[in-house]
C-alpha cells in the first residue's frame, strides 16, 4: 500500500482529532486534571477507529455513505431531525474552526482578527473550489502532521512517563470536592464527544465513496481509520500531557490556542512556536474544511443531490451550492463577533446529542449479511461497536445536565 | 430481486438510491404510487423521486423547511422503468430521459464553469 493514500485517514483524524475544540480542550484537561483525562482520548481512540472502519467498509461494500443510511434505516422523519441537528452542530463547529482560523492568522501577522477570519474563509473556499479531493485530503493531511512539534517537544521537557502510561487506566482523581468530580465528569464527556464528533464519519464515507474505494480496498481503509485516528489520539495526549507538566504547577488554565502553542516553544524557542502555531493553522484548515464539506455531504446525500468534489463544481451544482452557502453562513457567525471558543462548547453538546443517530444505522447496516455479504461486522466490530453505542447513549443522556451544572466546564 | 417480485415496501424501496442504465446517480426514493383498490391486488406503479414527496411523510414546519431548502420537485419514475432493486435501484434507461436531472441542471446555470482543476 502507497503511505500517500493514509493522507484520507490522516486528515480525517488531524481535522477531527485537533481541530480549534481539541487543542484548547486538550491543553486545559492536562492543566487542570494532570495525566488523569489520558484514558478519555484512549478510550473514545478505539471508538472512533470502530466506527470510522465500519463507515469506510459499508462506503466501500454497499457504496453508501452514512447519511443514505440514517434516512434509510431511520426514516425520513428521524432522518430529518438527525440531518438538521447535525448540521447544526457542524455549522458551528465550522465557524468555531474559521474564528480558530482568524486567531492564529492575527498571532503570526498582526492584522485584525475579523478581516484574517474573512481572508481564511476566502482562502478556504479557493481551496475547495480549485483543487480535486484526493489534493485537499493530501496538503491539509500532510501540512497538519507539522503538529508532530507537539510530540517532539513533549519527549524534550523529560516528562514523567510513569504518570502519563498510569494516565491511560481509567480513573477518578482522589480528594476532588463534588463540585471538581462534576468537572472532571463534564470534561470526561466533552472529550468523549469531541473525538467521536458525528462530521468525522460523514466525511471519512463520503471520502472513501469519492476515491471509489471496494473491497479490495478495505486493508487500506482498515490501516487508514487505526493509524490515521490513533496519530490524532498521539498528538491530543502529547498537548495534554506537556500542558499537565507546564502550565498545571504554574496556574495557567489555557484558554486560547496561542497560549497552547507556547508549549513548544519552551523547548525549541521561537522556531518551535511558529512550527506549532503552522501546525495548528493547517490542522485547523482541514477542520474547517472537513466540517463545511461534511455538512454539504450531508445534505446533498439526504436530499438525494449529485455531490462529490471529485466531480468539477458544476457538475455536482447543488452540493456546491450547498458547501459555498455553508461557508458563508460560518464566516457570518463569526463576524457577529461571537468568541470562537464558546461556539466550541455548544457544538460538542449538540454533537453528542447525534451520536447515537448517527451510529445506530451505520451499525445495523454493517451487521447486515444481505447488503454486506462476506464483509459483514466479525465478532471483534460487533461486540466493540454495541458496546461504545451503549456508551454513546449514557454520554448522550448526561452532557447537556453537566453542561447546564458546570457551565461548560467553568465550574 | 426484480421489480414485479414481492417486497416489503417501507424496508427494502423507500429511501433507497436510484441510479439509471449509466450508472449516474438519479437521487433516493422518496415515495411510491399504488394502484387497485377495495377487492382488487394492490401494485407499485411508480417511484417518485422529489422533495415535493416528503409531503404526508414529514411534518408541516419540516416540509416548509425543506421546500426553502430543496424545492418541491416531483418526478415519476414508471415501474416499467425500473431494472432491479436491491441495496440500490437500478432502472434500465436514462435519469435525463425520465427528467430526474432537471435540478441539476437548472442550478448549474448558477455556478462558473471554470478554475477547477
Amino acid at each position: 500500500m502507497n503511505p500517500i493514500e493514509l493522507t484520507l485517514g490522516i486528515m480525517t483524524a488531524v481535522g477531527g482529532f485537533v481541530d480549534i475544540s481539541q487543542v484548547v480542550f486538550a491543553a486545559l484537561a492536562g492543566s487542570v486534571f494532570g495525566y488523569s483525562l489520558i484514558w478519555v482520548f484512549a478510550l473514545s481512540t478505539v471508538g472512533i477507529i470502530v466506527y470510522g472502519e465500519m463507515s469506510g467498509r459499508v462506503a466501500a461494500v454497499a457504496k453508501q455513505p452514512v447519511f443514505n443510511l440514517i434516512r434509510h434505516r431511520l426514516g425520513l422523519k428521524l432522518g430529518f431531525i438527525t440531518l438538521a441537528a447535525s448540521v447544526l452542530s457542524t455549522l458551528i463547529t465550522c465557524a468555531a474552526e474559521i474564528g480558530g482560523l482568524g486567531l492564529l492568522l492575527r498571532y503570526l501577522t498582526g492584522a485584525p482578527y475579523l478581516l484574517m477570519a474573512t481572508i481564511s474563509a476566502a482562502a478556504l473556499m479557493g481551496c475547495i473550489w480549485v483543487l480535486p479531493f484526493k489534493w485537499i485530503e493530501r496538503i491539509f493531511g500532510l501540512l497538519g502532521l507539522l503538529m508532530l512539534v507537539f510530540v517532539f517537544a513533549l519527549t524534550a521537557i523529560d516528562p514523567p512517563w510513569e504518570k502519563i502510561a498510569a494516565g491511560f487506566l481509567p480513573q477518578i482523581p482522589p480528594g476532588l470536592s463534588s463540585k471538581e468530580l462534576l468537572n472532571f465528569s463534564y470534561f470526561a464527556v466533552a472529550i468523549f464527544s469531541a473525538v467521536m464528533f458525528p462530521y468525522e464519519t460523514y466525511f471519512y464515507s463520503s471520502g472513501g465513496i469519492e476515491e471509489e474505494w471496494g473491497p479490495k480496498d478495505l486493508p487500506t481503509n482498515r490501516i487508514t481509520a487505526i493509524v490515521g485516528m490513533a496519530l490524532g489520539s498521539l498528538l491530543s495526549i502529547a498537548m495534554l500531557a506537556s500542558a499537565a507538566q507546564l502550565f498545571g504547577p504554574a496556574g495557567i488554565g489555557p484558554q486560547i490556542p496561542g497560549t497552547v502553542a507556547l508549549q513548544t516553544a519552551i523547548p525549541f524557542g521561537p522556531i518551535g512556536l511558529v512550527l506549532a502555531l503552522l501546525g495548528i493553522l493547517f490542522a485547523v484548515a482541514g477542520a474547517a474544511i472537513e466540517t463545511c464539506m461534511a455538512n454539504a455531504y450531508s445534505i446533498a446525500q439526504f436530499f438525494g443531490w449529485i455531490w462529490g468534489r471529485h466531480k468539477k463544481p458544476w457538475e455536482a451544482p447543488r452540493f456546491t451550492i450547498a458547501w459555498v452557502v455553508l461557508l458563508l453562513l460560518s464566516l457570518a457567525i463569526v463576524l457577529t463577533g461571537v468568541d470562537p471558543m464558546s461556539l466550541v462548547q455548544y457544538a460538542i453538546v449538540f454533537s453528542i446529542l447525534v451520536l447515537p443517530l448517527t451510529y445506530l444505522p451505520l451499525m445495523l447496516l454493517a451487521d447486515d449479511r444481505k447488503y454486506m455479504g462476506k464483509y459483514v461486522n466479525g465478532r471483534l466490530a460487533k461486540v466493540l461497536g454495541w458496546l461504545f453505542f451503549v456508551l454513546i447513549v449514557l454520554m448522550a443522556l448526561a452532557a447537556l445536565p453537566l453542561f447546564l451544572i458546570t457551565s461548560g466546564g467553568q465550574g | 430481486m426484480k421489480p414485479d417480485s414481492l417486497i416489503k415496501l417501507v424496508s427494502e424501496l423507500l429511501d433507497l438510491p436510484l441510479y439509471d442504465v449509466e450508472g449516474k446517480y438519479c437521487g433516493i426514493v422518496d415515495d411510491i404510487e399504488l394502484t387497485g383498490g377495495p377487492g382488487k391486488d394492490l401494485k407499485l406503479k411508480a417511484l417518485l423521486v422529489g422533495p415535493g414527496a416528503y409531503t404526508g411523510r414529514l411534518p408541516g414546519w419540516a416540509m416548509w423547511l425543506v421546500e426553502k431548502i430543496a424545492g418541491s420537485r416531483v418526478t415519476r419514475v414508471p415501474m416499467d422503468k425500473v431494472h432491479s432493486i436491491g441495496a440500490a435501484v437500478h432502472l434500465e434507461c436514462s435519469g435525463w430521459q425520465l427528467g430526474l436531472h432537471k435540478s441539476e441542471r437548472r442550478a448549474a446555470e448558477w455556478i462558473p464553469h471554470e478554475g477547477a482543476l
